[in-house]
């Protein structure tokens, strides 16, 4: 097995699936789906509710065993080198991931001394200043308001500096400034060459980030191009 | 390296949970006294017989209590999906396991200075002094013991329903050997050892432990993860 620092090739997909297919019960979440995401690329995933969205996230992170279907992940299956994935992906859902009993401080620290690289403890405060949680990096999280947490989540993926980032409505739970400096946040990560697949249904914020567009329909991609024309699109297989 | 650094890690953020709802703490200490209490009244007041039996009552409170204390663990690790987050990390489910068991452990030990005394107090029983280190090591011995399993049995229950109907149901067929050595150790630490019989007790004791650690932070990772 590889190490989890081991470098993938420069002109391999980060992500490429082929006639996956995940099923729970009778019902197929997911069926034939066949993407490939490039190096630095960002990926949209639109969908209504149930379309398949989070399911593909999970399994793309290797926390869902597909049924059929192959799935490699910086060249690797993630469901059996976990590591050598994990480390280099941060997933960011509507689960925060926190523990209510400690602090934002607390939280930072034990993701940070867990993580394979630790950061010095100094650079922590900073970072939850830039989040604008500094005035309460010492509460317990169990006080803070769902767009706080949302921020202290994804600060999560700021401390692990992941070459994937895997966003399921990063949007969701946040005011207008949080969104706006997430979207500045990703526009920047993108800048030093991350890769991001998002789930979202606020449509109008993600598609100013770019990239291209994956629109879900019943766990199959009925549609794939430019961000800027699934507005259209999706109005049009709304209607 | 990374794994003792992840299991450190993860020992002090449970230790720090623990403390910050120690009011649980409380709740299994009240639940193991009145068991102890509802004992002494249905064998009534026979000073003998609550002699003989104590070591075994003790015992008995130990792991009804720790049924309510090894369910707790691992819910704090569903509540938001910590969890799952720690494993993307990634964090290595054998330190998950191990530093789970150990805070158990830690946390069945410290039931002992308040329920032995308990104990001695209501059925009458003394102790030598010189016996109270081994009858210490007894204790510690079978609440590792049932921390081991009962983690396992926890973090594979703790996202179903009738988490507190199964992990009794689990534990305790399991529990059989240990039990019968940890009361047979403390009842020969009450009631005097003229056979010698203690070393192999013990010895069956410390056997149940490594062989219940050995299999847990083996069959871990294969429980924890879901979605196969």
């Amino acid at each position: 097995m590889s190490s989890p620092s081991e470098p993938s090739p420069p002109d391999q997909p980060i992500i490429a699936i082929r006639d996956l297919g995940r099923r729970f019960g009778r019902s197929w979440a997911l069926a034939h789906v066949d993407l490939e995401v490039a190096r630095g690329e960002l990926v949209l995933l639109a969908g209504a509710n149930g379309s398949g969205k989070t399911t593909l996230l999970r399994t793309i992170a290797g926390l869902i065993h597909r049924t059929r279907g192959e799935l490699r992940v910086f060249g690797r299956d993630p469901n059996r080198a976990r590591a050598h994935c994990r480390s280099r992906l941060c997933l960011v859902t509507h689960h925060g991931y926190l523990y209510e009993n400690l602090t934002a401080l607390e939280m930072l620290e034990l993701w940070n001394r867990l993580s394979p690289a630790p950061r010095p403890r100094s650079e922590l405060m900073p970072l939850l200043e830039r989040m604008g949680l500094a005035e309460r990096a010492r509460n317990e999280v169990r006080g803070f308001s769902a767009g706080m947490r949302k921020r202290l989540t994804l600060l999560r993926a700021e401390l692990e500096r992941p070459e994937l980032l895997l966003l399921d409505e990063p949007f969701s739970a946040l005011d207008p400034d949080g969104q706006r400096f997430l979207e500045q946040w990703i526009r920047a990560s993108r800048a030093e060459g991350r890769t991001f697949v998002i789930a979202s249904h606020a449509l109008m914020r993600a598609t100013n980030l770019g990239g291209s567009s994956v629109l879900l329909e019943r766990g199959q991609i009925a549609w794939r191009g430019p961000s800027s024309q699934l507005l259209a699109r999706f109005s049009g297989t709304a209607s | 390296m990374i794994v003792l650094r992840q299991l450190a890690t993860l020992i002090a953020k449970d230790l720090r949970l623990e403390w910050r709802r120690r009011a649980r703490l409380l709740v299994v200490l009240v639940f193991a006294c009145t068991t102890l209490l509802l004992f002494s009244f249905a064998l009534g007041r026979e000073t003998e017989l609550l002699v003989k039996a104590s070591g075994g009552l003790l015992v008995l409170a130990l792991l009804l209590s720790s049924t309510l204390g090894l369910a707790e663990s691992f819910r704090v690790e569903h509540e938001d999906r910590a969890l799952e987050g720690l494993f993307l990390l990634p964090v290595d489910p054998v330190a998950v396991f191990y530093a789970k068991t150990i805070t158990n452990t830690l946390f069945l030990i410290v039931l002992g200075p308040i329920l032995v005394p308990v104990a001695l107090a209501l059925y009458s029983v003394h102790i030598e002094p010189g016996k109270l280190g081994d009858f210490a090591l007894i204790w510690a011995l079978t609440a590792s013991g049932l921390a081991a399993p009962g983690t396992l049995y926890s973090g594979m229950t703790s996202r179903m329903r009738g988490q507190d109907v199964l992990l009794p149901l689990l534990l305790f067929p399991l529990a059989g050997p240990l039990l019968i050595a940890s009361v047979r150790s403390l009842t020969l630490l009450i009631t005097g050892d003229a056979m010698d019989e203690l070393g192999a007790w013990r010895g069956l004791l410390i056997a149940f432990d490594v062989i219940y650690w050995s299999i847990g932070g083996v069959l871990y990772p294969f429980v924890c993860e879901e979605g196969t």
